[in-house]
This record gives structure tokens, C-alpha cells and sequence, in this order.
């Protein structure tokens, strides 16, 4: 028996059965028991109904994220959610009461899970209730161990309702009954996994890395251990690839599981904690960074945050807050919450195209396939065109308001445009918009025999999944500059209702220096400190004709040069002082970089010029070199003249240059220009 | 890429574990009971203690048919070791007479996941006439479950529900569509059958080939078929039809499969329960192998409750078997022999290497009983008397632990009783639904105390009799199981699309 290790790729691609791999190499490496790892079933039933809980998190029907930037590469978290615990039901309600004391009196409580977060994040956690006072929370060491005697458990009733576990020639009977130490292996492994964790990582490192078994053969362990792994293939063949029990592993591995206790006298409560910190997750792009340090393009600073929330949660709101100096110009927010049901559709569309000719002979059956389809997509249509509409109402309400740009206004398209359209595969919103008007007026009857029904709808499919309609748009409603909210429903008819998917939620966000902004002061110092050159050169030469005439103006040096020079050094120092200029590691540090540099040259420019009156005694070198700095201090002028316009033009940008925005909405706002990659990107989804 | 494996499954997963290891629970203990069915449901034999919380039943069903019934309840039960998945006890005697009670226990299977599945419903038309088969025709109906089923299971699809006879769907007339207010009244019950079952939502294919073939099968026998509505919010209750009846080629079909059996209506009929762990392919495999011994359905309900399936049938009993035979319990292969002594022309029979799907499985069969037939429909033009059978859909959902099903269903059936002669309950079934409510669904057949042949007269008089027995039962819950009113949920309509409440969720 191999141990295939599958594990190799990306996080983003990470197969499947990834901790079944885990669990078979943990096998390998085990020693093998010699007596059952017995759990008490009051612990396994805890662990399973606080891991049932903790996926869905239907008791939490309310959660809000507050982020603060720190500096740049670090975001704190301040989760607070609204726990209900009626919303639990009776039986398990039961399993999770925690042992109380009889002698004390009052209502009793229930251990709740409240959130997950990686096991990577080990900073102590404190919850606290809505009076301020610390929630005592299940330690994490015991949180481990009932979910160990949970899997064992659920390992149990898996084997036992296993159709093979009455033929007795089998793995799983043999797991059962006959060769219970390979079982108690898979328990051993099972409960080493969960104990001390497994990181994303590609392969877990154990000591069989540093032996060569090969010439050892393996000894008498080597049947238990392989009668374990088959045992395992056996009863998680997977059927389409996926194994339920794999993904449970999965997580429980590597994620904590927050365990509050929480009083049954007030089952509805307020709970906030300060999740760790969450380091950003840098994207090296040199070249890019070194573009925004030198060129005046008036830099952005784009943040990108990631997180996941349980389905079941009725209301989230995002806060962000800033230093007061920082900006908030942009604040988006898009989730996947359609995401599944825009895939069940595209699979719809293409099985039905694959299947086009069987189902022809079947016209009605076809026509029904192509109603439900086009009810789908008519509104999917209409969700996005209210989000749309939203995110045109925020560009709008902006302190500086986005107008409709140089588009054309849409054009009403007619029905046969319509199907012509989607059967090339566009399916821009403008199109599914007007599908959905066509549809509801009833004028999409007999699709079965339209151009629709075949092929086309393949293009279909593609179209969908490329223009990401299974995202939606919330937008930030804080009329605060450096604060931003936004706050998600859920959707008043759910697409996919049977899910407990998490819904994945992207957070763009645009940090800026906006006015008044230190440009504005450097642009002012500068065409100061301009002005002082041109004033001192026009005094020494008595006129201004130095600046253009070729002649050189006679005792253009200063009979006093110590005064010109005091002049010349102290203007620009006490301009210099009279800024604020932030600390580099800071986020107003990065988007002040550029702006600094120019304030510098323009003081190095003065300073030499200093100098050279100190130093040279020659008109024409004075001269030459006073029209010189002129020019050097007019070209540093320029930049910042550039860096106004940069920002008027990030300030009239339609949609952000990101690919957490849905391609749709950029495509509704014909953004054409390629995302760019942010600045700090922060993963919260606590699965890696 | 490989796609990261689903929540929704893990998650079912975990749901249906932790539920099943509850501190004191392993296993599931349920009662069954066989009787007549014109009456009130019967209550459960052993009453559970009602102080004790756990004593509530989680789910409920019951099914009445040709004058026979069959309930069903299961609860949490500590029981857990005891041989086999399911353990059945010998019929107890319930106090009343041609009432036969049965206890058991299963154990759920938690390999079995449906609650991620997209639901499918399919309403079979298996004739025009008033509901009352022939034995050929029972057989008939048995092949068709048998095909129906099967068609599922081949592509591992589970079946949620199966029920026959049911009300019939009247055909549409385009200028009547809308809200169905102007709708003809549906007749109660008639020759159709009704199915669903879960299909995973992202195997689109295997939904499409199930519905393709379910096309060609009614092409090949000629019955008519309508599917659910499957457009975006369309609730239950809206059909599509596919494919309408084809009395000619059903008749020929059904000539030409059973030209032996007898085209008399069955005076008697026994109720027969098969229990066992839900899984797939089971119906087909059970049906399957009472038709090959020459035993036809005269009506069933199949349903799935807490990861157990129960296959409740009534079979057609031969004139010539004799009158006494006692109520039996046991496993299915010694049922086998039994229930093939119903028929007495019987085809030579080879034990089939499927059959071990179910061997593990357990039979309740009552002794033969006297069935009866509606005598009267709307198709049949019984409307000159005026003394039709309506139906009548009920929709509910109250908090676990407050009022139990039969109770419930004992206060509509009296809160329907100053407009009704009669009133009956065709089927209803409830389960324990996530945020500890009850939810359930039933249908009653009711006989209008006055005698109406006006079309819109009779729609009046119906839609006032639920609205004003609505608002009877709503009064009356509250004193019967101290629930706080705002919780109850409750509707009563002549049509079954008229039930849903706002489709937004809480």
C-alpha cells in the first residue's frame, strides 16, 4: 500500500481529500495501539453537536466586522456577533448543557460555539458580553478533545451503517469486528490529527521522512496498517469526488472552534472579541511599487480583504476606520452569495445543450427545461441591475460625485436582440436586464423552439461564469472621509436554500490623501521656494531679463553672500519643518513617499544653490546655475501639477481596478483597463 | 482544477451525527399502526408521557386509503443495541377493533444524505375514471412504481415521497391562468400517483436523463405525466405537463402485461409496512418483488422519516384467500411467502439477486380487511347530486413539544365539521424541522354539508368553510398546548398552491 501524497499544489488548489492524505500518512507513521481510545459518549455527542454548530452558525443571526488598519502590513479585527440561543434547537440544546453545580441555583448555561479561526492565530482570545463582562470560553486543548472524541464517534456510526459491515470477508466488517486494531489506528491518527493540528501546508512532515523502511519490510504492523488504509478507501469511496467526512477533517484540523458559555436565562446576547491579528499577505510586485515610489501618479493605497461568513447569517457589516489624515475614497464590498446557484444554472445550460437532441423529442419536457432556466436567469438579471443601480447611487453621493461618463446610455434592446445576444454568449448585464424585462412581460414563451434552445446554450453558460454575475455589490454608506461601512443582507428569497456554503465576502477598499492633502502644501513650498530663487536673481541682476536673455548680467554675484545663502537655507528649512511628514512603515508614510521626495529635492535644490553662492565667484557660472535650479524647481512644480491630475483622475475612476470586483459591474461601467494587484491583502477565512 | 469539496454535504453530515449521538439517543423507535381509515387518525398506542420532553414524537404519517390507514410515528429512543438495523415487535393489541399496533426500533443511517438535493415531483396520470382499480389495474400500478422507481435509482436518487392515489391536476386553460382562483375544482382523489425524489443539484445530467426517460416510459405506456414547475418561484402545487393520458395505449398496455389478471375491483385489502434504513432502490426492489408473485398496489405512501423508510402498501387480497388470516410480523424474506399468498394466480418466481437490498428489512401485514371506493367525482359527472368529495390542503408549523399531530389534525377535522357531512384525512405527514418547529402537510377529502352544483357556488363555499376553520383552529391551539400564538403558523386552502407563506426567508 502507497501513501499517495496529493497534496502538492497551490493552497487555491487544494485537492479534495487533502486530510484523508494526512489522516493516511498519520496512519503510517503511528505506532499501532494495542487498546481501544475510548472516549466518554457525553464528550463525542458535545464535539459532534459543536461541530454541527459551528458550520452552520444558524444561532447567529447577526455579525459585524470592525477592521482598523494598524500600519501597513497589519489589520486588527473587532468581531462582535448577536447570538440567539432559542434559534438551537431542543435536542442539541440538551448535549451542550454545560455539568452544572446543583447547590448553585439559576438558569443553566450551554457551551455555544460563536466563530472558527485558523490555528495558525494563536493570540488569546477574550469575549465579552454587552455589559463588559469576560464570557468564560471553552479552552481550546478541551474544544480539541471533544472534537477528537466526535470523529472517533462519527468514524463509528459510519462503519456500522456501512453496507459491507455484515459480509464478513470485507475491510469494514474486518475493521469492525475481527482486526479492531487497525480500526483503533485509524482512532489513534484520527485523534493525534485533531490534538496537534496540520498546517495547509503541502504534506505533513513526520519521522518516516528520515528512515528508509524499505529493507525493514514494515514487521507485523504492516498488515494492520495496510488493513486500515484499505479500510478507509472502502468506506469513503467517494462518490463525485466528494467525501463529507474528508471536509470535516479538514477543517477541524485546522481551525479552532470558539466555544462561549453562555447563560440559557438570557438566550439572546451581545458578544465582542478582538480577533488576532491579521498579517497582510504581501504580493511582491517590484516593479510596480518602484513605478508608484518615482512617477507622479498621486498613489493609492488599495487594500483587499477576504473573509467567509456562515450562510445562515441574516445581517454583516464591515467597518473600516482610518487614521483621520487617510481617506477612505473607495469601499466595496462583493459576495459569492449566488455564486452556487449561478454554477447549478450553467451546469443546467450545458447539460441540457449536451442533451438538446434526446430531450427534442421530447418538446415539452425541453420547453420546461428552458422555462426554468430562463426564469433563472431573468433573475439573476434583476438582482444585479438593484445592485447596480446601489453602486450608481454611491458614486453619485460621493464627496466628489462620478457621473455616467463618456458611455452611451443603454439601449432598449428587443426580444430577438436579446436571444441573439445571449446565444453569442454575452451576457452583460444590460442584456440579462432586458431578458428579464422580455421575460416578465411573458414575451420568452416557447424558448423550446427559439435559436435558444441547443448549443448556444453552452455560450451561455460561459458567459455567465465569465461575467461573475453570482456576485452581488454593497456599497459603503459612512459619510464619515476616513471611515467606512457597509452593511450586507442576505437576500429576501435565497437562490440555493438547501446550502450551508460560507458566503465569501471581498472587501476593496482605496485609501488616500485627500485635500487637504500634503500635495497641496508641497506644491505651495515649492512654487515658494521658486519664487525666492527668482526673486533673489532678479534683485542681484536688477531686472528680470536673466531668466531669457542670453547676456549675462554683471555682479550678478552677491557683494553679500552670507545673507543670500542664510536666506536661501532657512526658507526651505522652516517650509520643510512646517510639514508633517509621516513615518515610512505607516500607510500615510506609503502614500506620502513621492510627495516627500519632492519636498527633499526641492530643499536640495536650494541647499546647492546655497552653496554655489557661497562658493562661485563667476556671473555666468552664477547665472547659469541660479537659471538651473530655476528650472529644477519649476520641473518639480510640474510633478506635483501631475500629481493633481493623477488624482482627479483616481477620484473619477468608475469602478476599481480589482479582480475582487465582479466582472460585470466593470463591464457596466466599460472599465477596460487590466486590474491592478493591492497593496495589502488580508485573508481572514481562517482556513489556512 | 479539482473543486473544493462541498460544505453543504459536511455539514449534513455533521447535522445528521450529531442528532444521532445525542446524549441519550442512538437510535430511533417508532409505531405503526394499520386500521380503517374512516375515523380520526389514531392515536399512538403508547402514549408518550408528555411532561417528559423527549416523549414527543419528531415525525408523523399517515395515509388512508380504500378505507384503510396506516400511521406512522417515530421518536428519539436510548435503545441502541439490538440485532440488525431495525427491530420490529408482534402486533399489540390497541383496544379497538381491526386497529393493529406494531413497535420497533432502527437505526439511522447516516450515509444516507438527502437534504442538499434538489427535489423533483412528478404527478402520474393513470386514468380519467373515479378511483377504483381493477386487480389488473393494481398490477399495472405496481409496474409503473416499480419503473418509476427504479429509473431513480439507477441514478441513485433517493425518493423522498411516493403516494397513489392522489387528487388529479385539472388541465389549464390558458385563459384561466394566473392565481388559480377560477381554477375547476380538483377532484379528491383519482387513478394518478404522485413522486419526488432528490437529485443532487450540481449532476444536472442525471436529473435530465431521469426526466427523459420518464417521457419515453409514458410514451410507452401511455400514462400522462406532469412534472413540478421547476421556473424560479413557482411553489408546490404548479405542474408542467410533459405529456397528457393516452387511455387507448394504457388500455393496450395494461391488456397486454396482465392479460390474466382479473378486471374485478378488490373487495378486500391488506395494509403491509416494510421498514428498513433509508436507501436507495429499496421501493423498486420491494414493489418488484410483490409483482413478480402477482400481487398489484392498490395504493401506497412511501416516505422517509429520521433516515428510516417505511413502504406502506395496500395490496389487493384475492377473493379466494381465506377470510381469517392473523396479523404477522417478521423479516421481508419470510414475508415474501406470506404476502404472495395473496394472489392466487402466480407467475413461477426466481429469487432475485437484488432482493438482498431489503433482506435486512422488516414487514408489519395486517389481516385482510373490507375496502371501499369513493362512489362519487367531479370527472364522473357525479356533480347532479352535488354530493361530491372535495379536497382540502393543510399547511402548518408550530414549535415541537406544544401540540402533537394527531391532536392538531383532531381540531381541524372538528373545526371543519359545521360545513362538512363528512371529512376525512387522505394523508398527512410532519417532521421536526431545523429551529425545533414541527412542520407538516396533509390533505383532507371533505363532503360539503350542503349540496351545491354551481361551479362557483361550491369554490364560495369551500373557500369560506377553510378561512372560517382557520380561524377556529388558531383560536383553539393556544388552550389545547399552551403555544404562543405568534408562533403558529397555519393554512387551510381548497387549493394547494395557495398554502405557501411569503417565500422570504426568516
Amino acid at each position: 500500500m502507497t501513501v499517495h501524497l496529493r497534496g502538492r499544489t497551490a493552497i487555491a488548489d487544494r485537492p479534495v481529500d487533502g486530510p484523508l492524505d494526512h489522516l493516511r500518512t498519520m496512519i503510517q507513521a503511528l505506532p499501532v495501539p494495542t487498546a481501544p481510545l475510548t472516549f466518554p459518549s457525553r464528550e463525542a455527542a458535545l464535539g459532534l453537536a459543536l461541530m454541527d454548530l459551528s458550520f452552520r452558525l444558524d444561532h447567529v443571526p447577526r455579525l459585524s466586522e470592525h477592521l482598523t488598519l494598524m500600519d501597513r502590513g497589519h489589520m486588527s479585527r473587532t468581531i462582535s456577533v448577536d447570538v440567539d440561543l432559542d434559534l438551537i434547537s431542543g435536542r442539541l440544546r440538551d448535549t451542550l448543557l454545560v455539568p452544572g453545580d446543583p447547590e448553585r441555583a439559576g438558569p443553566p448555561s450551554l457551551w455555544v460555539p460563536v466563530s472558527r479561526y485558523s490555528r495558525r492565530d494563536l493570540a488569546p482570545v477574550t469575549i465579552r458580553d454587552s455589559s463588559g463582562e469576560v464570557v468564560p470560553r471553552l479552552s481550546h486543548r478541551d474544544a480539541n478533545r471533544v472534537t477528537a472524541a466526535a470523529f472517533v464517534k462519527l468514524l463509528s456510526m459510519l462503519i456500522n451503517a456501512h453496507d459491507d459491515v455484515s459480509a464478513p470477508a470485507s475491510p469494514i466488517h474486518q475493521l469492525r469486528h475481527t482486526h479492531q486494531r487497525s480500526r483503533w489506528l485509524i482512532e489513534a491518527a484520527i485523534t493525534e490529527l485533531i490534538m496537534v493540528g496540520a498546517p495547509a501546508g503541502p504534506r505533513l512532515h513526520t519521522p518516516l521522512d528520515h528512515a528508509d523502511l524499505l529493507d525493514t519490510g514494515g514487521g507485523g504492523s504492516r498488515a494492520v496498517r495496510d488493513l486500515a488504509l484499505l479500510g478507509l478507501d472502502d468506506l469513503f469511496a467517494s462518490e463525485g469526488g466528494e467525501v463529507p467526512f474528508a471536509r470535516l477533517l479538514q477543517l477541524a484540523i485546522r481551525q479552532y472552534v470558539l466555544v462561549a458559555q453562555l447563560g440559557l436565562g438570557r438566550p439572546r446576547r451581545f458578544l465582542t472579541w478582538d480577533a488576532p491579528l491579521l498579517p497582510a499577505q504581501h504580493r511582491p510586485a517590484p516593479l510596480q511599487s518602484l513605478a508608484k515610489s518615482v512617477l507622479p501618479v498621486n498613489r493609492e493605497f488599495v487594500v483587499e480583504y477576504e473573509t467567509e461568513i456562515p450562510r445562515s447569517v441574516k445581517a454583516y457589516h464591515l467597518t473600516l476606520e482610518t487614521r483621520q489624515e487617510i481617506s477612505v475614497r473607495r469601499f466595496l464590498m462583493s459576495c459569492d452569495v449566488d455564486e452556487e446557484f449561478v454554477e447549478v444554472l450553467a451546469q443546467d445550460l450545458e447539460s441540457v445543450a449536451h442533451r438538446a437532441e434526446a430531450l427534442g423529442s421530447h418538446h415539452k419536457l425541453l420547453e420546461l427545461e428552458m422555462q426554468s432556466i430562463a426564469s433563472r436567469l431573468a433573475e439573476l438579471g434583476r438582482r444585479r441591475l438593484v445592485d447596480l443601480a446601489g453602486y450608481e447611487a454611491y458614486l453619485a453621493r460621493l464627496p466628489i460625485p462620478v457621473g455616467p461618463g463618456s458611455a452611451p446610455p443603454p439601449r432598449p434592446l428587443s426580444a430577438k436582440q436579446v436571444v441573439d445576444a445571449l446565444s453569442a454568449g454575452d451576457c452583460s448585464l444590460e442584456v440579462l436586464a432586458a431578458f428579464c424585462a422580455h421575460y416578465a412581460s411573458d414575451g420568452m414563451q416557447h424558448l423550446a423552439k427559439s435559436d435558444l434552445a441547443g448549443p448556444a446554450l453552452r455560450n451561455i453558460a460561459a458567459g455567465l461564469r465569465a461575467s461573475q454575475v453570482g456576485r452581488d455589490i454593497t456599497t459603503d454608506n459612512d459619510p464619515r472621509e476616513y471611515g467606512a461601512h457597509a452593511n450586507w443582507r442576505r437576500p429576501s428569497v435565497e437562490l440555493s436554500p438547501q446550502s450551508t456554503e460560507p458566503v465569501r465576502v471581498f472587501a476593496f477598499m482605496t485609501l488616500a490623501d485627500e485635500a487637504p492633502a500634503l500635495i497641496e502644501s508641497i506644491t505651495r513650498m515649492v512654487a515658494g521656494l521658486a519664487l525666492v530663487v527668482l526673486g533673489i536673481g532678479t534683485l542681484l541682476s536688477g531686472g528680470v531679463a536673466w531668466l531669457y536673455s542670453p547676456e549675462i548680467p554683471e555682479d550678478f554675484v552677491p557683494e553679500q553672500a552670507d545673507a543670500v545663502v542664510a536666506v536661501l537655507l532657512l526658507v526651505p528649512g522652516l517650509l520643510l519643518a512646517r510639514l508633517d511628514l509621516p513615518s515610512t512603515k505607516s500607510v500615510l508614510g506609503q502614500l506620502h513617499q513621492f510627495q516627500r521626495t519632492l519636498a527633499a529635492a526641492s530643499v536640495v535644490v536650494t541647499t546647492a544653490l546655497a552653496i554655489v553662492v557661497g562658493t562661485v565667484q563667476s556671473d555666468r557660472e552664477m547665472t547659469r546655475l541660479f537659471q538651473l535650479a530655476l528650472a529644477v524647481l519649476i520641473g518639480i512644480l510640474i510633478c506635483c501639477v501631475c500629481e493633481f491630475y493623477a488624482r482627479r483622475i483616481h477620484r473619477s475612476s468608475p469602478v476599481p481596478r480589482s479582480t475582487k470586483i465582479p466582472r460585470w459591474l466593470r463591464d457596466a461601467r466599460r472599465s477596460t483597463r487590466p486590474p491592478v494587484e493591492p497593496d495589502d491583502f488580508f485573508d481572514a477565512r481562517g482556513e489556512v | 482544477m479539482t473543486s473544493p469539496a462541498n460544505s453543504t454535504k459536511s455539514s449534513e453530515l455533521a447535522r445528521i451525527a450529531a442528532e444521532a449521538a445525542g446524549t441519550y439517543f442512538s437510535s430511533v423507535q417508532f409505531t405503526l399502526t394499520h386500521g380503517l381509515g374512516n375515523g380520526p387518525p389514531p392515536m399512538p398506542v403508547i402514549d408518550p408521557d408528555k411532561d417528559d420532553p423527549n416523549g414527543w414524537p419528531t415525525d408523523f404519517c399517515h395515509f388512508s386509503a380504500a378505507g384503510l390507514s396506516v400511521s406512522v410515528s417515530t421518536w428519539p429512543s436510548a435503545m441502541s443495541a439490538f440485532s440488525g438495523r431495525v427491530q420490529i415487535g408482534t402486533d399489540e393489541d390497541a383496544g379497538h377493533r381491526d386497529t393493529y399496533s406494531y413497535f420497533g426500533h432502527a437505526v439511522p443511517n447516516p450515509g444516507f444524505l438527502n437534504q442538499s438535493t434538489r427535489k423533483v415531483e412528478v404527478l402520474i396520470t393513470l386514468g380519467t375514471a373515479h378511483w377504483s382499480p381493477t386487480y389488473r389495474e393494481a398490477l399495472m400500478q405496481a409496474l409503473i412504481i416499480e419503473k418509476l422507481t427504479a429509473l431513480a435509482a439507477e441514478r441513485d436518487a433517493p425518493v423522498l415521497h411516493l403516494h397513489t392515489p392522489v387528487a388529479p391536476v385539472p388541465l389549464s386553460i390558458k385563459s384561466e391562468r394566473g392565481d388559480g382562483s377560477n381554477e375547476r375544482l380538483r377532484d379528491a382523489i383519482a387513478p394518478c400517483l404522485r413522486f419526488s425524489i432528490g437529485v443532487d443539484p450540481q449532476m444536472s445530467g442525471a436529473r435530465l436523463d431521469f426526466e427523459t426517460e420518464l417521457a419515453a416510459l409514458a410514451e410507452e405506456y401511455g400514462f400522462g405525466l406532469k412534472l413540478s414547475d421547476q421556473r424560479f418561484n413557482r411553489v408546490r402545487g404548479e405542474w408542467f405537463t410533459i405529456r397528457g393520458f393516452d387511455r387507448e395505449r394504457f388500455r393496450q398496455a395494461r391488456n397486454r402485461l396482465f392479460p390474466r389478471a382479473s378486471s374485478n375491483t378488490p373487495r378486500r385489502a391488506a395494509v403491509v409496512s416494510v421498514v428498513g434504513p433509508s436507501r436507495t432502490g429499496t421501493t423498486a426492489t420491494a414493489v418488484a418483488a410483490l409483482r413478480e408473485r402477482g400481487v398489484g398496489v392498490l395504493a401506497a405512501s412511501i416516505s422517509s422519516m429520521r433516515k428510516t423508510t417505511f413502504i406502506n402498501l395496500v395490496l389487493p387480497v384475492d377473493p379466494e384467500v381465506p377470510e381469517e388470516l392473523p396479523p404477522w410480523s417478521g423479516g421481508w424474506l419470510d414475508a415474501l411467502p406470506r404476502l404472495s399468498g395473496f394472489a392466487t394466480l402466480r407467475p413461477a418466481v426466481t429469487d432475485r439477486a437484488d432482493d438482498s437490498l431489503i433482506a435486512d428489512w422488516k414487514v408489519a401485514v395486517s389481516p385482510p380487511m373490507r375496502c371501499t371506493y369513493p362512489n362519487s367525482s367531479q370527472q364522473t359527472g357525479a356533480t347532479t347530486t352535488g354530493r361530491v368529495p372535495y379536497p382540502i390542503w393543510l399547511w402548518w408549523q408550530i414549535p415541537h413539544r406544544t401540540v402533537d399531530t394527531p391532536a392538531l389534525l383532531g381540531v381541524v377535522q372538528a373545526a371543519l365539521q359545521p360545513h362538512t357531512r363528512r371529512c376525512e384525512i387522505a394523508y398527512a405527514q410532519s417532521r421536526l424541522c431545523r429551529g425545533d418547529v414541527v412542520r407538516g402537510r396533509a390533505k383532507l377529502i371533505v363532503m360539503l354539508s350542503q349540496e351545491k352544483r354551481d361551479h362557483a357556488a361550491v369554490q364560495r363555499l369551500l373557500t369560506d368553510a377553510t378561512e372560517t376553520a382557520q380561524l377556529r383552529i388558531r383560536e383553539q391551539l393556544p388552550a389545547l398546548g399552551r403555544v404562543d400564538p405568534s408562533k403558529v403558523r397555519l393554512r387551510l386552502s381548497p387549493r394547494e398552491r395557495w398554502l405557501t407563506y411569503a417565500g422570504i426567508s426568516a
